[in-house]
């Protein structure tokens, strides 16, 4: 209810100029930041929001909400996980909005640029990685993720993910268990076929 | 209970993003893998995801940092200027009708013909039988008191709704 006032044109002019100088972060700092860490948040979203254009959405988003945070950081690991910790709730809440639909067209991105061998192996290691992610929950795509594409240690994982650092070694176990039990199923699919 | 972890979990997954799982490790390593489960898993995980990893890596395309930094810059100020022009919030009204107030207390205080009217006014009121109007128009003053109450209401969930 009680926003916040202006009462003249003055103090308009000079909130909207504060608010534009506002970013923590300068310009030549944040590009070399999101240079580092784009591709990899692209990956991170499209994995766990499951397809390439919410992906594409939610990096935007998420970093300019990242800039609005207006946050010191102590490192940058402490950077980067709440980068991706802003990422997996906007994630998140894409998906509560049933905006997305796992795994839909991640597979088919990802092999854009490959040689026509590498693509044919390519297309047929992301197709059934893909395929078996998706049988996963949003949760477990994201820890594996973390932990294995992104090198994140427990801790990280835990608190991107908003769990509890003791819990996350068990879940982590479960999930590994489930997609290789998936990717074995499928290798043994395709030796039958 | 079964084991969650195992010893040589972290050398297994050491090895594979260094891409040295499975031709560049130890016998001794491959044979352990070959009969734990926990790192074969690993293996198996951590190489399927750094296979996609690499090869969607170099694909991925992103919007330039120029770019993103430029239209973050560009929301802000829209933001900034839209919260800026919102209509009258709640503090200006307290604050209006204070001053409103005031301005009416100065008045009262200072006008003679404000003072007598007050006093025709209090003269009408003493010969005022409550109890007798109510019973005689209490639906028209309900819906008068009704009415008063209701209309700032919609008013400030119209504004608040802009």
């Amino acid at each position: 209810m009680f926003r916040e006032v202006t009462f003249t044109d003055v103090g308009r002019l000079e909130r909207v100029d504060d608010a534009c100088a506002g970013f923590v972060m300068d310009e030549d700092t944040f590009r070399a930041f999101y240079d580092r860490t784009a591709r990899g948040l692209w990956l991170y979203l499209s994995r766990v929001a499951g397809d390439r254009q919410t992906a594409d959405d939610l990096l935007q988003e998420t970093f300019y909400r990242f800039l609005r945070a207006q946050a010191t950081y102590d490192s940058e690991a402490h950077r980067r996980n709440s980068l991706y910790r802003i990422a997996t709730n906007l994630a998140r809440d894409a998906r509560r909005r049933s905006l997305t639909h796992p795994a839909a067209n991640v597979a088919g991105h990802d092999i854009e640029g490959l040689s026509a061998s590498e693509w044919r192996g390519a297309i047929e290691c992301s197709a059934d990685f893909t395929r078996a992610m998706s049988r996963l929950k949003p949760k477990e795509r994201a820890m594996l993720w973390l932990a294995y594409a992104e090198g994140a240690t427990h801790r990280e994982i835990a608190d991107v993910l908003g769990l509890r650092p003791g819990s996350l070694k068990s879940m982590l176990f479960r999930a590994r268990r489930k997609l290789a039990g998936l990717l074995g199923r499928q290798e043994s699919n395709d030796a039958a076929n | 209970m079964q084991p969650i972890e195992c010893e040589f979990e972290s050398e297994v997954l050491a090895a594979v993003v260094q891409s040295r799982w499975p031709g560049q490790v130890e016998a001794q390593l491959r044979d352990h893998v070959e009969v734990c489960a926990i790192c074969a898993d690993v293996a198996a995980v951590a190489g399927a995801i750094g296979n996609v990893r690499d090869q969607a890596r170099t694909a991925v395309v992103v919007p330039d940092s120029g770019r993103v930094w430029w239209l973050a810059q560009l929301r802000t100020r829209q933001e900034a200027a839209k919260a800026a022009g919102r209509p009258i919030t709640a503090t200006q009204m307290i604050a209006g009708a204070c001053g409103v107030g005031l301005l009416g207390a100065c008045f009262g205080a200072t006008s003679a013909g404000f003072q007598a009217g007050l006093r025709w006014l209090g003269s009408c009121l003493a010969g005022f039988d409550v109890p007798a109007e109510l019973a005689a128009h209490g639906a028209l003053i309900l819906g008068m008191a009704g009415v008063l109450f209701l209309a700032p209401a919609v008013a400030w969930l119209v504004v608040r709704r802009d």
